[in-house]
C-alpha cells in the first residue's frame, strides 16, 4: 500500500500488560464508577474527576479532571465501535484549560496475553505529516539549532 | 482547523535563515530590534519585518520597554502541538497506570464476569 503518504498523520501507540482478564479490563475501563476510582488512584492530592459513560455506538464517554475548577482538562470520546471484550474504537476530542481542542481517532484492543490482558492504544489524527516528521526528528525544548538542521535538510 | 493553520504559519516562518538566526539569538534571552540587527548588518526595518513574521506565527512576542521594542521567544504555537501529544500521552499513561494499580489493589475484580454476564450486564 502506498496511499499513506498524503493521508498519514501523527500517531501515539501505547501498550500495557494488565493482570486481569480482557473482560475485567474492558469492564473496568468502560464502567463510570470504576473509572472514577482508577482514574485518580495515583493522584497525590485529591483533584476534580468527573466521569460519564454512555456505552453504546454514538454514545459518549466524558472525563473532566484537573487540580481545581480553574484548571480543568476534558476529554470526550464518542463510541464508534464496541466489541466487548476485544476492541473499542472512539473519536476523541480533548480540551485544555485554555479551551483549545484537538480531535483524534482512538482504537483500543484488549488481547489475552500471559494470563492477563495486553492493552494496546493507538491514537491517530494529530495534524500534518510535517509536524510528525518534526516531532520524530527532535524534541522541541529550545533546540533551535536542531530546527535549523532539520529545515536545511528538507 | 485553526491550530493547523497556526502551525503552517510557524513552519513557514521558520523556513528562512535570518529568522532562524533571530530565534537562535533569542534563545539566549530577549533582545531589542537594534541588538538583533547589529550582527546581521541588516537595516532595522528589515529586521523588524522578520520579527513581524515571527510574531504573526506566534514564535516571538514583542513588548515595549521604555522607548525600545523588546523581542523574546514565544514558542507557544509549536509548544501547543507538542502539548497535545503530551496531553494524550499523559492521559493514556494515567489510565493504564491507574488500571494496573486498580487490579493490583482489587485482585477479586481481575477475572471479569465472563461466566455470569449472559444477558445480565450491568
Amino acid at each position: 500500500m502506498s496511499d499513506t503518504e498524503t493521508g498519514e498523520t501523527i500517531g501515539l501507540r501505547l501498550t500495557r500488560q494488565l493482570p486481569a482478564s480482557p473482560e475485567a479490563v474492558f469492564d473496568a475501563y468502560t464502567d463510570a464508577e470504576k473509572q472514577k476510582i482508577w482514574f485518580s488512584i495515583l493522584d497525590e492530592e485529591p483533584g476534580i474527576v468527573e466521569i460519564e459513560v454512555d456505552l453504546r455506538v454514538g454514545g459518549k464517554q466524558t472525563a473532566v479532571w484537573g487540580p481545581n475548577r480553574d484548571t480543568l482538562f476534558r476529554e470526550e470520546q464518542t463510541f464508534v465501535e464496541i466489541d466487548r471484550p476485544h476492541r473499542l474504537v472512539t473519536e476523541s476530542t480533548g480540551s485544555d484549560p485554555s479551551g483549545d481542542e484537538m480531535s483524534t481517532h482512538v482504537e483500543i484492543t484488549f488481547e489475552p496475553h500471559d494470563g492477563g490482558t495486553l492493552v494496546t492504544v493507538v491514537q491517530t489524527g494529530f495534524p500534518t505529516p510535517n509536524v510528525r516528521d518534526f516531532f520524530e526528528t527532535m524534541v522541541w525544548v529550545g533546540a533551535l539549532d536542531r530546527i535549523e538542521a532539520y529545515l536545511t535538510r528538507v | 482547523m485553526v491550530q493547523q493553520q497556526a502551525l503552517d504559519r510557524a513552519f513557514a516562518a521558520l523556513a528562512d535563515e535570518t529568522r532562524r538566526g533571530i530565534l537562535t539569538r533569542l534563545g539566549d534571552g530577549p533582545a531589542t530590534i537594534t541588538e538583533l540587527a547589529t550582527p546581521t548588518g541588516m537595516t532595522l526595518t528589515g529586521i523588524r519585518k522578520h520579527v513581524d513574521v515571527l510574531e504573526t506565527a506566534g514564535l516571538v512576542t514583542t513588548e515595549k520597554v521604555g522607548r525600545v521594542r523588546q523581542v523574546q521567544l514565544g514558542t507557544e504555537r509549536l509548544d501547543d502541538a507538542m502539548a497535545w501529544i503530551s496531553f494524550y500521552q499523559r492521559l493514556w499513561e494515567r489510565r493504564l497506570d491507574g488500571l494496573e494499580v486498580y487490579f493490583t489493589l482489587h485482585p477479586e475484580t481481575t477475572h471479569g464476569t465472563k461466566h455470569d454476564t449472559e444477558g445480565t450486564e450491568s
